[in-house]
């Protein structure tokens, strides 16, 4: 890195005596917070120190020091790295003020973390759960929580191969035995509380559109979870009021399967697999973000060559997954399948790369700590070469001069779900969201990673923030990348792939790193902590669509319903990234 | 001579005359086996259209479409309607069941009816109803209740909303259609539509080609088909009024559409492409028949076009655009067709198309004009371009930074 000409810096400690102490832990990063002065420490560092971008709220076991630390990763939203918030609170009553009222990006993950760790913040305004159900016992990241078919604490079980004999793990330890249930609790009788909670959140915003003249009915419709335009399996509860949309609820969780407690039972390498699953049309720039984590802490840097490899991999995601957004945006716009499928052409290509080099279209399991799993084969440059220069570009204007002039299109998007600049910070969007509404976020930019420093691109920006910029701004962003790709493939080097041996088993050093890539979602994060074992202690997704679906409802209110269904397209959520 | 159908209609005649049956007898049972045929050969028509329109958006989907049942796919259709037929039979809980099993009875058979009066040769129609527009358009109407039945009864809100678009759109999109439809009875003075197929020496497209691209737009509004498929509106309300429908219930209102576009074609085709006429329609009749169903496809062939190309419109914007373009626009262009054929009485034909045809082009310059000045204004912008976020604008903070690396 160049030499930066600092301007001002700054130790928060002086800034904020008795309420600041830095984390001295050896590998730990950042600040300890009293956790009663967090809202006025958070309120200053936004006010006045530009750290107005709250990137990541999650929350950690720490069992045997029978603690709860809520960790909290602040960014200006001019670009740096990160600054670590960290609240202790105790284990026994964990209590922790929600940052709500600051960032309202916070609502979801402080959701998240409450439904998943037990740890309640107060002054939230719609403290529920959020990816398990209303009733379920118990809060599964901790520690202690055991799920059914429990075995061990950490892969791989002993019990699975004994002597060469196959175990089923749920024969050796049937169901009924491990399970918990709370006092006058028969499963037999039991009836799901069902949505009673869900719906009285609806209700505090429901007197809104009431008219006085005419006696009307507001019906409340749930889209999804079985919808098309959801894209999964996610649901949105909506009060119509006629077809106009005066109430929103996203509700989610149907793909969850926990796996960030999946994940601190795996290895390190088995949790590469893993994220594949999270955004299954980006599985390489999931791999990407992981590997950033756990090489900061395991301290190793990946050879030259493999650097290029990574970044064409990244890119050529970045292509996938905008060509994908479009075409189903232009699905919910109600052209049905005809331009997602030549969309879908372009991708196939693109897959046949990434089968080429991995093995697998989809789920690549491609890279390795300090390295990628193995070089391209022969004729594979080629192909990219091909695919960047020649027909990927004349395939994206085509897309464009049939799109984006179309004047129904325009008609629908132009528009339609803004997002102001400000908003979007506060929400803590990240991502194509982001800089649809004119901020120049761009974690290759503002905190680069990898070796994007050395290539020419630029920052695709719109300034609308409406559903139309949003659109636009992923064929600015395909555009960009091919900018970029096109510099790898020329100037690619020749070397090894792999800083050091494979290995199966890697040692990681006790620290907590946060690695975060631009995905072609917005900023995916990972937050590890390892506390030397084999498996991390804590293993976090700051999953980029789950966050920007905080921006769901301050744009879809006084919309129409088939307003809302693009929205939820431009915003372009996975539901295997959204659940986790 | 030399035209089958008559042949075997008189033979028939003859048979039931030779068998003892008084002239109206005869009468009777003739109209009979007509309705008979006719609906028959419809309804196979019907589902060779399932392979047309699937082989249609596979064509403009970049797809092949179905290709492994009999030569190119053409006993698919056959093998869908097997299926559908022994699909389960699914009345939802709290449907009124009356209603809900009539609504696709009411889809399926008013298009049907439409054929009726759809001359598809100078001998061969239903019956030449000298009010036969009249009649289509209120055929048209029934239609709809059709659809607002099945939304009504599914107890469904998808449903309901499907219905509720439906009411709006297919209701306002009659009043241009009709006006539209008052062009080709101006210049042919009759309302039945094969006298308006006769007295087209001249097509009345080269006539009256906006009264005919309203009424080929409204077709495709009331037919609830892209970019007015609201009624539908598969990403928003699922399926709409038919989302509780299964097996052949479903499979008639899908039956109905596609039988609908064609229809559509059809009338498009007899009022405006010259309906049979064509080289030697009125020497062999049997010809005719061809030429409509080559101008019918054809019309179909645009509404599919049109159907996979384009994006939905929202509801707001559907009823602005007939409330405030097409019912002017057919307004103004049957009050100067009046004009202009009241002025030109006894002008050589030549005069009198050439004349008409630049009226018409007058008003499609000065309507896009119009729509020009007031067509998007601009949007806002909520940012201001801002300089790229870099490390190097941001403040440093000091304390020691991530100690393992």
């Amino acid at each position: 890195m160049s030499e930066q000409t600092v301007t001002r810096t700054l130790d928060l400690a002086e800034r904020f005596p008795g309420a600041v102490t830095p984390d001295e832990r050896p590998g730990y990063e950042g600040y300890l917070v009293q956790p009663g002065r967090l809202l006025e420490v958070t309120t200053a560092l936004r006010d006045e120190l530009g750290f107005d971008y709250l990137s990541s709220v999650t929350g950690v076991d720490y069992l045997p020091e029978g603690k709860m630390e809520v960790v909290y990763h602040l960014y200006q939203s001019v670009g740096g790295s990160a600054l670590v918030l960290k609240a202790q609170i105790p284990r026994d009553d964990p209590r922790a003020p929600s940052l709500v009222p600051v960032f309202p990006g916070a609502e979801l993950q402080e959701r998240e973390a409450y439904d998943l760790l037990g740890i309640r913040f107060e002054g939230h305004p719609d403290l529920r759960r959020i990816l398990m159900w209303e009733g379920f016992e118990g809060h599964p990241l901790r520690k202690d929580w055991r799920e059914p078919y429990y075995e061990e604490d950490a892969k791989p079980f002993k019990s699975r191969w004994p002597e060469g004999h196959v175990w089923r793990a749920e024969d050796k330890n049937p169901f009924h035995k491990n399970v918990s249930y709370p006092a006058g609790f028969n499963p037999e009788t039991w009836v799901p509380e069902g949505d009673a909670a869900l719906y009285a959140a609806l209700g505090k915003v429901e007197q809104r559109g009431a008219s006085t003249t005419m006696k009307t009915d507001q019906v409340i419709v749930n889209l999804g979870p079985q919808h098309p335009s959801t894209h999964g399996v996610f649901r949105m509860v909506v009060t119509l009021d006629g077809e106009t949309v005066v109430a929103l609820k996203p509700v989610m969780g149907y793909l969850h399967r926990n796996h960030e407690k999946i994940g601190e039972r795996n290895t390190y390498l088995q949790n590469m697999p893993f994220t594949d699953r999270l955004d299954y049309f980006c599985s390489m720039s999931n791999n990407f973000g992981y590997a950033l984590a756990v090489e900061k802490l395991m301290g190793v840097k990946p050879p030259e060559r493999c650097e290029y490899i990574r970044v064409i991999m990244a890119e050529l995601t970045r292509i996938v997954n905008h060509l994908l957004a479009i075409g189903f945006l232009l699905n919910d716009l109600g052209a049905y399948f005809t331009p997602l499928i030549y969309a879908f052409e372009e991708r196939e290509l693109i897959l046949d790369v990434f089968e080429a080099v991995s093995g697998s279209r989809m789920m690549c399991n491609y890279f390795r700590f300090g390295g990628v799993a193995r070089d391209f084969p022969e004729g594979v440059l080629e192909r990219v070469r091909d695919l960047v220069y020649e027909r990927l570009p004349r395939k994206i204007d085509e897309l464009d001069l049939y799109l984006t002039n179309n004047d129904i299109i325009r008609m629908r998007a132009e528009g339609v779900g803004v997002l102001r600049p400000e908003q979007a910070i506060a929400l803590s969007a990240v991502g194509p969201v982001l800089r649809g509404s004119g901020v120049p976020y761009d974690v290759r930019r503002a905190d680069p990673y990898s070796i994007y420093e050395r290539f020419d691109f630029d920052v695709a920006v719109r300034y609308h923030g409406d559903v139309y910029d949003r659109y636009l701004i992923r064929l600015d962003e395909i555009r960009q990348s091919l900018r970029i790709l096109q510099q790898a493939v020329r100037d690619i080097p020749d070397g090894p792939i792999q800083e050091g041996k494979p290995q199966y088993q890697v040692r990681v050093p006790a620290g907590e790193a946060y690695g975060r890539v631009e995905g072609p979602k917005g900023e995916l994060g990972y937050y590890v902590i390892s506390n030397g074992k084999p498996n991390p202690w804590r293993y976090h997704v700051r999953a980029p669509s789950f966050i920007n679906l905080t921006t769901l409802e301050p744009m879809a209110l006084g919309n129409k319903i088939a307003d809302v269904v693009i929205i939820l397209g431009s915003i372009d959520i996975v539901l295997g990234e959204v659940d986790r | 001579m030399g035209d089958p159908v008559i042949l075997v209609a008189k033979w028939l005649e003859q048979l039931l005359a030779g068998w003892g049956l008084s002239a109206s007898q005869v009468n009777v049972v003739m109209t009979f086996i007509g309705v008979l045929v006719l609906a028959v050969f419809v309804l196979l028509l019907d589902i060779f259209m399932v392979w047309v329109e699937r082989k249609v958006v596979a064509r403009f989907q970049d797809r092949f479409g179905p290709n492994r049942l009999g030569p190119f796919g053409l006993i698919q259709p056959i093998a869908d309607v097997i299926k559908l037929l022994i699909k389960e039979n699914i009345t939802p809980a709290g449907a009124d069941r009356v209603v809900f099993n009539l609504a696709p009875i009411m889809a399926l058979a008013t298009v049907i009816m439409l054929w009726a009066v759809i001359p598809l040769s100078p001998t061969v129609f239903g019956s030449d109803v000298n009010v036969g527009v009249l009649y289509v358009v209120a055929i048209g109407a029934i239609s709809t209740l059709g659809i607002i039945m099945a939304g009504w009864a599914s107890n469904n809100k998808y449903a309901l909303l499907g219905a509720f678009r439906a009411v709006a759109q297919v209701i306002s999109y009659e009043v241009p259609m009709v006006i539209s439809l008052m062009v080709p009875v101006i210049l042919a003075r009759t309302m039945g539509i094969n006298s308006i197929v006769q007295a087209q020496s001249v097509w009345y497209i080269v006539m009256a080609p906006i009264a005919a691209l309203i009424f080929l737009l409204s077709a495709i509004a009331e037919l609830g088909r892209a970019p007015f498929d609201l009624p539908e509106g598969e990403s928003e309300i699922v399926a709409g009024f038919h989302i509780e429908y299964t097996g052949m219930k479903f499979g008639m209102f899908y039956a109905g559409e596609l039988l609908h576009a064609l229809t559509m074609g059809g009338l498009f085709a007899s009022l405006f492409l010259g309906g049979w006429r064509g080289p030697g329609a009125e020497a062999y009749p049997i010809l005719g028949i061809i030429y409509f169903f080559i101008k019918a496809f054809f019309i179909y062939w645009v509404i599919a076009w049109v159907k996979y190309s384009l994006p939905r419109v929202r509801i707001d914007q559907m009823l602005n655009l007939n409330w405030k373009v097409l019912t002017p626009l057919a307004l103004s262009v049957l009050i100067v067709t009046a004009l202009l054929d009241k002025l030109l009485a006894g002008a050589p034909i030549v005069v009198y198309v050439l004349s008409l045809l630049a009226a018409n082009l007058a008003i499609l310059l000065t309507t896009s004009r119009l729509l020009r000045r007031y067509a998007r204004s601009g949007r806002q912008r909520v940012a201001q371009p801002a300089p790229i976020a870099t490390p190097e604008r941001a403040v440093a903070i000091s304390p020691k930074q991530n100690a393992s690396a």
